[in-house]
């Protein structure tokens, strides 16, 4: 039996990490979610996953903040990051963030299992 | 009770969970439309029409301004809009205040759905967190229509149906098993 790959998503909007839990859950995806970037380092080690969403706006250390610790990180930088984000530069945002990718939203399943398997 | 010609889901807090198992058992061949208001955020609408087209083989849309409301498609209240039925069997969006906190608002949708379908208007109240779509539940009752609610006990949020069935004649307490088969008998 294989593992799981695991998806670990950050966002403060209670229905996105609804939508992605069940959405990613039925694609055979462990995943996990937050809805605070706080404490993001013993967040993520406490999951290690294969890949990471990021929201831009989050509660206290934004999105921007959590990824660059990530990515500062010895180990935990080589995990992959997507931003995502319905500010239309979102493109940007990744970008200053040290994010491996980025993801629109709203976005639709499609582009949700796409940019997970372009990345893992 | 006459021929249903609409019936209308109104949920907030833990009622995905409970479309989602619903979904799957609808007959393909209904003979009314449904019309689903629950309350959510912006910027995840795409994936909710989509997630809940991928349990059935009815059409699922977005409703969109003015479009007229066709028997046997499931139509999904858009973020951020109150929606409204129409006497001439269209839906209006509208972007007035919050009702109950909330827009889309459960009441508005039941009250406007129980002046135009009267006793051919079934509606259903699922599991939430605030007493949206109790008002609803009365109008459908005083223009003769169906109340029916997700049994509390069966509820992950089960203050909104449980504020129903204290406020209103329920006519129907639905354990999340019984929903579907119940739509169905309605055809």
């Amino acid at each position: 039996m294989s593992m799981s790959k695991k998806v670990f998503v950050f966002d403060d909007n209670a229905d996105i990490l609804e939508l992605c839990t069940i959405i990613l859950e039925d694609a055979g995806y462990d995943i996990k979610t937050s809805s605070t970037s706080n404490n993001i380092i013993d967040q993520v080690l406490s999951f290690i996953p294969d890949i990471i969403f990021m929201d831009n706006w989050l509660p206290d250390v934004g999105g921007i903040d959590a990824t660059k610790e990530l990515k500062q990180h010895a180990t935990l930088k080589n995990i992959p990051v997507i931003y995502f984000s319905a500010n239309n530069d979102v493109k940007a945002l990744a970008e200053q963030a040290g994010a491996d990718g980025y993801l629109s939203k709203p976005f639709d399943i499609q582009e949700l299992e796409d940019i997970i398997i372009k990345h893992i | 009770m006459k021929k249903c010609e609409a019936f209308i889901i109104g949920g907030s807090a833990g009622s995905l969970e409970v479309l989602l198992k619903v979904f799957p058992v609808i007959d393909s061949a209904i003979s009314f439309p449904i019309i689903i208001v629950i309350h959510r955020k912006q910027g995840n609408d795409s994936m909710l029409a989509d997630l809940l087209s991928s349990r059935t083989s009815l059409p699922v849309k977005e409703v969109d301004e003015k479009e007229k409301i066709l028997p046997g498609t499931i139509y999904i209240a858009p973020s951020d809009y109150h929606l409204l039925i129409e006497q001439d069997h269209t839906f209006s969006l509208d972007y007035s205040e919050k009702v109950n906190y909330s827009r889309p608002s459960i009441d508005v949708t039941f009250q406007t759905a129980a002046e135009v379908y009267k006793d051919g208007l079934v509606c259903l109240l699922l599991s939430g967190s605030n007493s949206d779509g109790v008002n609803g539940l009365k109008s459908v009752k005083l223009w003769d229509g169906i109340a029916a609610i997700q049994n509390p006990d069966t509820a992950q949020v089960s203050y909104m149906p449980a504020q129903a069935q204290q406020h209103v004649k329920i006519d129907k307490v639905l354990n999340i098993e019984e929903i579907g088969g119940f739509l169905n008998l309605l055809s």
